[in-house]
């Protein structure tokens, strides 16, 4: 039998194990626990109110207290990751992480972070299509490919 | 019998029926009292004579449809037979004398919507366990499990969790107004 | 209720005495619902078709346990000689899924019986099993 089958280096791109957090993208709009059909993120937060030096008044900012995804609910449907406007949650090839006991398939942010890593890059596009839409607005001279 | 055919059969032996066509499907609806007629010209006038399923759909106030599909195996053609049964009189003849495949269909239809099916060798629950109350595909039978428990998305962004605001919460999709009663 | 003999992968360069378990395990699988079809690719793939010398017996839950048929799974560990361990494989037999909110799903096999290791997924992969095997067996499972 082949062992490094047990690992997930093998798996084609898009293939969902596990769900990652970038923290540093999550504004806490809520979108990706409301839209979860298995009621399975739980987020905590409140606001903070931040005076930037140069800012002319104070703004009101949400600061994430608690980002927790409950692996035992989670069917894998991807939703979260579809909705968030801010990118901050990827998919994982990652499948293996069975627990002992249910309360360890709650991934807190730290562990949600920690998928972070076995995030791989995105996929090429196919040959011949256009370029990718951040491409074309760096370099708005280029024009539409496609 | 093809579409066309099976449309002016319809309107020759079952002259209560109301027949909608599309490609390769045609739609009859007929009331309550001519339902084995209706099914009765499909499977021995028409040639549909495959059974597919039978349930229900909750029109609310109207009632109860009970639909039928039936397959045409020689023609290629689909029969959907459907009629009405009122809210407060859920009662209608069993298809099972034509069709024997009616019979778990209509078991599940029967604990699923509250449609007693008159004539029915064995109506008793088919999928849900003993001691059942209800009639789950209602419209009007919530799902509890989403009233009680806590929703994730109730809280706004930013609202801390011990928040006191006495604003009236959101609500989480598929629970009904009201519910659950106080 | 299909029983396999089923030796334990090793990692590559990994020997019986680093693993330190039983290298056999007989799994029951239970195959309620679509789970069933990942373990059952599993079992073929991983599976020996010379009978080893099984020393635990685990029961493999995988797929929905509805309330009609929670006195078969009860009966299904009652059943199961010793020495014995129950693996729940995949959301619905975790804590009911994405049927948690359903008018008859039993929400977990933990519910009626006791689960020894909890699989997660929708469904896992077959190679989660084995992860979730060597969890069972090893009790530290592929971590460090």
């Amino acid at each position: 039998m082949n062992g490094s089958d047990l690992d997930a280096g093998h798996l084609p791109p898009r293939s969902r194990g596990v769900i990652a957090l970038l923290e540093e993208n999550c504004t806490v709009c809520m979108l990706c626990a409301r839209e979860c059909p298995d009621w399975c993120i739980y987020i905590e937060s409140h606001k903070q109110t931040v005076l930037a030096p140069d800012a002319g008044r104070p703004r009101v900012r949400n600061v994430l207290d608690r980002f927790a995804i409950d692996f035992s609910l989670c069917m894998y449907c991807g939703i979260c990751i579809e909705v968030c406007p801010y990118d901050a949650l990827f998919w994982s090839p990652e499948f293996g992480y069975p627990e002992t006991a249910i309360a360890g398939l709650t991934h807190e942010r730290d562990r949600l972070r920690d998928w972070m890593q076995t995030v791989p890059p995105p996929p090429a596009h196919d040959p011949g299509a256009p370029p990718p839409r951040e491409a074309q607005a760096a370099s708005p001279g280029a024009g539409p490919a496609g | 019998m093809t579409g066309a055919q099976l449309l002016a059969g319809a309107a020759r032996h079952l002259p209560s029926a109301r027949c909608a066509a599309e490609e390769g499907t045609v739609t009859m609806e007929v009331p309550r009292e001519d339902w084995l007629t209706a099914l009765t010209f499909a499977r021995d006038t028409a040639g549909c004579d495959f059974f597919d399923w039978l349930t229900a759909v909750d029109e609310q106030d109207h009632g109860l449809a009970v639909v039928v599909h039936l397959y045409s195996i020689e023609d290629q053609q689909h029969l959907f037979v459907r009629t009405l049964v009122p809210p407060d009189d859920p009662v209608l003849p069993t298809a099972t004398p034509l069709f024997r495949g009616a019979a778990w269909a209509e078991r599940e239809t029967h604990e699923m919507f509250g449609v007693v099916f008159e004539g029915h060798p064995d109506l008793v629950p088919l999928l849900l366990p003993q001691g059942f109350e209800g009639h789950p595909l209602r419209k009007d039978f919530p799902l509890a499990a989403r009233a009680t428990q806590d929703w994730p998305g109730a809280r706004e962004p930013g609202e801390p969790a011990a928040s006191a605001r006495s604003r009236r919460r959101l609500v989480p999709p598929g629970v009904p107004e009201g519910w659950p009663p106080a | 209720m299909v029983a396999v003999d089923l030796p334990l992968p090793r990692r590559p360069g990994e020997t019986d005495e680093a693993v330190a378990v039983p290298a056999w395990v007989r799994v029951f699988d239970a195959g309620l619902a679509c789970c069933a079809v990942e373990v059952s690719a599993a079992l073929r793939r991983y599976a020996s078709k010379l009978p080893g010398e099984a020393a635990v017996n685990v029961l493999v839950v995988a797929g929905t346990v509805t309330d009609k048929l929670a006195p078969l799974v009860q009966a299904a560990y009652r059943d199961l000689p010793g020495p014995r361990r129950v693996l729940s494989f995949g959301a619905c037999s975790n804590s009911g899924g994405p049927y948690w909110d359903s008018y008859c799903v039993t929400k977990g096999a933990d519910q009626l019986i006791p689960v020894d290791v909890y699989v997660p997924g929708c469904p896992p992969r077959p190679e989660a099993l084995i992860h979730g095997l060597r969890l069972l067996l090893t009790g530290a499972g592929d971590r460090p």
